[in-house]
């Protein structure tokens, strides 16, 4: 990375009227950043040994790397959904009614092979095309959750407990549609922070959005990481027996761990301790809220949006895990 | 944050992302090996998006303050540098996990000395009903974590489905041997000492392996099963 360094700051190309005469100062923090990045191997690199600051780290890198791609891929989809799909097709493919166009929307994520981090972006992109944002919500919560690889996955890693699998499935659609159809009855659109770069191009939308939902996706990674090294799962083994206990402790977990949707049945299989609707309730909150999930929807749509829907999906989540859990389990 | 800084930013991000799965195998340390050209895909549109915007006039459009923050995984890639999740991960002395995908058939085991995962041995420990463990040595790869209880130590490995977030310990008792280091890779080779009858229920305490060798080895490239 060292030839990096040869971008000259020199070369800033000088502000124009609307940077508040400060010229490029970014650009020297950033140069600053570089030199501590490339002394601070020598020096610092030997003192950052700590047995937890390491684990942390691992972690903390761990989410932002296996996050990447899928973020990377959402923000080119959701930019080309912005760029060159036009808002007629929307129209055309959803009903007109939003009622129904919520439970068409909800089944519609089952096409997006990805994970959370994919997702956002993408909403955001429908939304911004004139899509109701309700059905782009409720599209929000069930892609990451009912896509094929994530039920293959839950049936890989419940080898011969298949109802797992279709009771997540379930349980998934059904919180996502219900949760679209709450926004629609009860949500009010300024709690929606709009887009306000619609008339950039393709490549203007990728690079804001990158920044953006990357900067965030580091936020909800850093909180992850440190609830995933601080809190001891030994804690959890103690509430296993109780029901609404064990699932609100699950549910909590998945909140807290930040794990892929694509990877966290495999977690879900290890908690052995726990009753098959508390892991239930694992697998249906852990895609649709979690505090990297959380960051980036602050973050795209607004801290009032946030401070409403994921509370609403959260308690949704969890009654419908159980209602589900008590039926298919 | 000025639109050089912004593409300096992605130039830098993709750039950390394309070392660790190109020029290293760092990225083994944060994911699965599947993960590969993913990430090599990824970290090239995210420079080829900086690199762009190194060529663009400045508009005065001010990026997010949170996009600094992409700067931080980059910190900790070269400056604590992680090693792979170790003892401090695997420490808890609770019940080990149980690994993912138990097999249902155990083939019986016929060579003098079989290598296998500590995955395997803890399914063939604790589910098989043939115990085709009994009176076989076996050889386990893992690092060594200490034990507060007397006169053993654990070989261990971490299982991961997809990064190291979802990290599960798999835990094997070695009796009869000196500890290694902390965090040493080893190799040990034994047998698997059966549980007594009336003990703790199998899948509730780590199974024991009665060790007649311990070789220390390099790490290997992957370090999680």
């Amino acid at each position: 990375m060292v030839e990096r360094l040869e971008v000259p700051p020199a070369a800033v190309p000088p502000a124009d009227a609307g940077s508040e005469g400060r010229p490029a100062s970014g650009s020297w923090v950033f140069v600053a950043l570089l030199c501590l990045l490339l002394l601070g191997q020598f020096v610092y690199a030997p003192y950052l040994t700590s047995p937890a600051l390491q684990t942390w780290s691992t972690v903390f890198v761990a989410i932002c790397v296996q996050a990447l791609p899928f973020l990377v891929f959402g923000v080119l989809l959701s930019a080309a959904i912005t760029a060159f799909v036009p808002a007629s097709f929307w129209i055309r493919a959803l009903p007109r009614r939003a009622a129904l166009a919520v439970p068409v929307a909800g089944v519609a994520g089952a096409v997006l092979p990805g994970c959370e981090c994919a997702s956002v972006p993408v909403a955001s992109g429908l939304i911004s095309r004139g899509v109701t944002p309700s059905a782009a919500l409720a599209f929000l919560l069930s892609s990451p959750a009912i896509n094929p690889v994530v039920v293959v996955a839950t049936v890989v890693a419940f080898p011969g407990q298949p109802m797992m699998a279709v009771a997540r499935f379930a349980a998934s659609l059904v919180v996502a549609v219900l949760a679209g159809w709450v926004w629609l009855r009860f949500g009010k659109g300024e709690w929606l922070r709009a887009r306000h770069h619609d008339h950039a191009g393709f490549a203007e939308a990728v690079r804001h959005d990158l920044l953006h939902a990357g900067g965030f996706l580091v936020v909800g990674g850093m909180a992850a990481a440190t609830m995933n090294v601080i809190v001891p799962r030994e804690w959890l083994n103690t509430l296993a027996g109780n029901l609404w206990l064990s699932v609100l402790a699950l549910a909590l977990l998945a909140v807290v761990l930040s794990i892929c949707s694509e990877a966290d049945a495999f977690v879900a299989a290890s908690l052995t301790a726990f009753s098959p609707t508390a892991r239930l309730a694992f697998l249906v909150v852990g895609p649709m809220v979690d505090l990297k999930l959380i960051a980036l929807q602050a973050g795209t749509f607004g801290r009032g949006f946030a401070a409403r829907f994921v509370p609403l999906t959260f308690s949704l989540a969890v009654l419908v895990s159980v209602v589900t859990g008590m039926v298919l389990l | 944050m000025n639109r050089l800084t912004q593409s300096l930013v992605l130039v830098l991000l993709g750039g950390a992302v394309l070392r660790i799965t190109t020029v290293s195998n760092e990225y083994l340390t944060y994911v699965k090996p599947g993960f590969r050209y993913f990430l090599i895909a990824a970290g090239a549109a995210v420079l080829v998006v900086g690199a762009a915007g190194l060529f663009k006039k400045e508009d005065g459009h001010r990026g997010p303050w949170v996009a600094w923050l992409l700067t931080l995984p980059v910190f900790a890639i070269f400056l604590v540098a992680p090693p792979p999740l170790g003892s401090y991960a695997a420490r808890s002395e609770e019940a080990p996990a149980r690994p993912v995908g138990a097999l249902t058939a155990y083939t019986p085991l016929t060579r003098p000395v079989t290598e296998m995962t500590i995955g395997e041995f803890l399914d063939r420990a604790w589910g098989d009903p043939t115990k085709s463990l009994t009176g076989r040595q076996v050889r386990l790869t893992g690092f060594a974590v200490p034990s507060k209880k007397e006169g053993r130590w654990y070989v261990a490995r971490m299982q991961i489905a997809c990064c190291a977030a979802d990290a599960v310990p798999l835990k094997v008792a070695v009796l009869g041997f000196p500890s290694p280091a902390e965090n040493q890779w080893i190799e040990v080779t034994g047998t698997w000492v059966p549980p007594k009858a009336g003990g703790p229920q199998p899948g509730t305490v780590a199974p024991e392996l009665d060790a007649a060798d311990v070789a220390e080895i390099p790490q290997p490239v992957e370090p999680y099963e």
